[in-house]
């Protein structure tokens, strides 16, 4: 093999290890919204000028590697992992009552690690099917943000509402990017994280205001329940299609490959649907239980990947919620990566690796996720979340995200940035808690404001 | 912070998720604030002169930020200590099961049968010895087995409900 290259896929390999490692811990904490995590760090690793193969490979790797250890906290205590993990917690905790949260970890895990083999081939494939589209696909680029912004608007928790919001919040958007060009500066990533880090800081205004702050008062610590935990192998690497059964294996492996393919929906609204969609075809409670757990986290995996994948892959714009979210830094990270709707150009992973690259790499980093996080999380998740719970305490998550908004916002736009995000995070918050007008939903709004919005004002001359 | 008139319960709040105490959360913010911030700038001054183009030095100083947030997180995790309760060992007693199993048929699809299960599933049901108290929940009748399963309970109804709530809700 040509040295050159076997230098790049070390390289590569190098940046997914990291990912994984530090993203399946990452994962073990609860409420480490995805975003917040994942796109500073992203772009962190942009920045320092790590080739493209290797900032590829650490964030699929991350990604994955996250999804399946957000398990832990769902499964054993009851607490999401992540926003994806909220539509796992009912399940578990119905398996949890009945003694036996062990089995819903172990095929949440099972599910993902089959669900990332699958997605990370088949979103390359509809990618490579939908490229020839993509010349036309740029040029309607502003119109079909705005339709999917309105349509992702009207599948959230708000419906009509949320549809309504999204003037307002453009509105908005638009008015503080007028502020801050006045001082020359422009700011993309302060948006998204103030939208992601939104509910922290709409409840820590809500706890300064007497007038709100004894809602969220309460007279004792939660209580957790920890089971006892039962291996049921021998040897560190159990093998997933013996933890589910051949029907739990189709399931995941029909529902990972339906959405691999639907990329611009939300991926909490996929996981619910195609959790239903398998709930009601198998008879049995138990067994319906644990083959909608499978295929629920095999599907929070595969969306993920395909969400990301495809826009980039085919596209290069981030025309979906997690590509315009959590791997926002992969599409628009300037200086060095840039989309400029308008002239129908970008420059970013869409143009510096090729189709077979995003294949190799992409089954890399999944690899890689699969032999940090899935053994990990199979054999230790008993005393990682033991650990974390007794440990690492509330607050000293809410210092580390306070800090990093902090850093994250002076870093991109000083003084401004600072604002940007602490308005972002105070409406962003207030809106979600109240109306339901989601962070996904809030994601698309930004990305109306800077693509629909310049292409609506000329087409109204 | 004048808050230690009240007695430290009085100080627990819900915050994102979790519980926190407000004084240490206070405390919290002003560390995170206070590390991170003095990291990164202290970098993105002290990079300058070091590092070829200005653009890597403040991409470094953000990772210098980015230390100061986790060293913040680490100092607040060995100061404050967290406000949940973590019950080791708990087995789950048969009156809980049962409140499940009860809240399963309830529910759309219902129980379902033990004899639509492909033998792996009930193998594995087995194991975790589970299989019986689905079998015997189809055929046994209900109210009986709950007044058995939960001696003294005056009022097994009423409980249940307040159970399959808490578990829809969650």
């Amino acid at each position: 093999m040509d040295p050159a290259l076997l230098n790049q896929i070390f390289y590569a390999g190098m940046m997914g290890l990291i990912g994984a490692i530090v993203f399946a811990a990452i994962g073990l904490v609860s409420g480490t919204d995805e975003t917040t995590t994942l796109a500073p760090l992203t772009l962190l690793v942009v920045l320092l000028g790590v080739p493209p193969e290797g900032v590829f490979t650490f964030f699929l790797a991350g990604a994955v590697a996250k999804h399946m250890t957000h398990a832990v906290p769902t499964a054993l205590l009851g607490i999401p992992g992540d926003t994806m993990a909220t539509p796992l917690l009912q399940d578990c905790n119905v398996l949890r009552n009945l003694g036996v949260p062990h089995i819903a970890l172990r095929k949440m895990v099972s599910g993902s690690l089959i669900a990332a083999f699958v997605a990370v081939p088949l979103a390359v494939l509809f990618a490579v099917m939908l490229a020839p589209l993509g010349p036309v696909i740029t040029k309607a680029a502003p119109w079909i943000f705005l339709a999917a912004a309105v349509l992702i608007a009207y599948f959230s928790a708000g419906r009509w509402a949320s549809v309504g919001v999204l003037v307002p919040f453009v509105v908005l958007i638009i008015a503080l990017q007028t502020l801050t060009a006045k001082y020359n500066v422009k700011l993309s990533i302060s948006y998204f994280l103030g939208i992601a880090i939104g509910p922290l800081v709409a409840d820590l205004f809500s706890l300064i205001s007497p007038a709100d702050r004894q809602r969220m008062r309460r007279d004792k610590a939660r209580t957790f329940q920890l089971a006892p935990d039962v291996k049921g192998w021998s040897g560190y690497f159990p093998n997933p299609f013996k933890v589910l059964d051949r029907r739990q294996t189709a399931w995941t492996l029909a529902t990972a490959t339906i959405s691999s393919a639907t990329f611009v929906f939300s991926p909490v609204a996929m996981t619910v649907v195609l959790g239903e969609l398998v709930g009601s075809r198998v008879k049995h409670a138990y067994h319906r239980l644990t083959t909608v757990l499978s295929a629920r986290n095999g599907v929070t995996e595969a969306t993920y990947i395909a969400e990301a994948l495809i826009p980039l892959i085919a596209f290069g714009l981030p025309l979906s919620p997690v590509a315009a979210g959590p791997a926002a830094p992969l599409f628009n990270a300037p200086p060095r990566f840039t989309v400029d709707v308008a002239a129908g150009t970008s420059h970013n992973l869409h143009n510096l690796l090729s189709h077979g690259e995003f294949l190799g790499y992409g089954l890399l980093a999944v690899v890689l996720a699969a032999l940090v996080s899935y053994p990990f999380a199979m054999n230790y998740a008993r005393s990682a979340a033991l650990f974390v719970s007794r440990k690492v305490s509330h607050e000293a998550i809410i210092a580390t995200f306070i800090g990093l908004i902090f850093v994250i916002s002076i870093w991109e736009g000083q003084f401004l940035g600072l604002l940007v995000i602490t308005t972002m995070g105070l409406i962003g918050g207030l809106l979600s808690r109240t109306l339901g007008f989601n962070s996904g939903v809030q994601f698309m709004g930004y990305y109306t404001a800077v693509l629909s919005v310049p292409a609506i004002i000329k087409w109204l001359g | 912070m004048t808050i230690d008139r009240e007695l430290p319960t009085g100080r627990l709040v819900e915050v994102w998720g979790d519980t926190a105490d407000t004084t240490h959360l206070a405390w919290s913010i002003v560390l995170g604030v206070g590390i991170s911030v003095p990291a990164f700038l202290l970098a993105n001054r002290g990079l300058v002169a070091w590092v070829s183009s200005p653009e890597l030095a403040k991409a470094y100083a953000m990772l210098a930020g980015l230390a100061g947030c986790v060293l913040a997180g680490l100092i607040c995790a060995l100061l404050f200590k967290p406000k949940r309760t973590v019950v080791e060992g708990h087995q789950a007693d048969l009156g809980w099961r049962l409140e499940v199993l009860t809240q399963l048929a309830e529910q759309h699809g219902g129980l379902g049968s033990v004899a639509d299960l492909p033998p792996a599933v009930i193998s594995e049901m087995n194991a975790l010895e589970i299989y019986d108290l689905f079998n015997d929940f189809e055929t046994a009748p209900l109210a009986g087995r709950l007044s058995n399963a939960t001696p003294g309970a005056d009022s097994p109804a009423p409980d249940r409900r307040a159970v399959a709530a808490s578990v829809q809700g969650a």
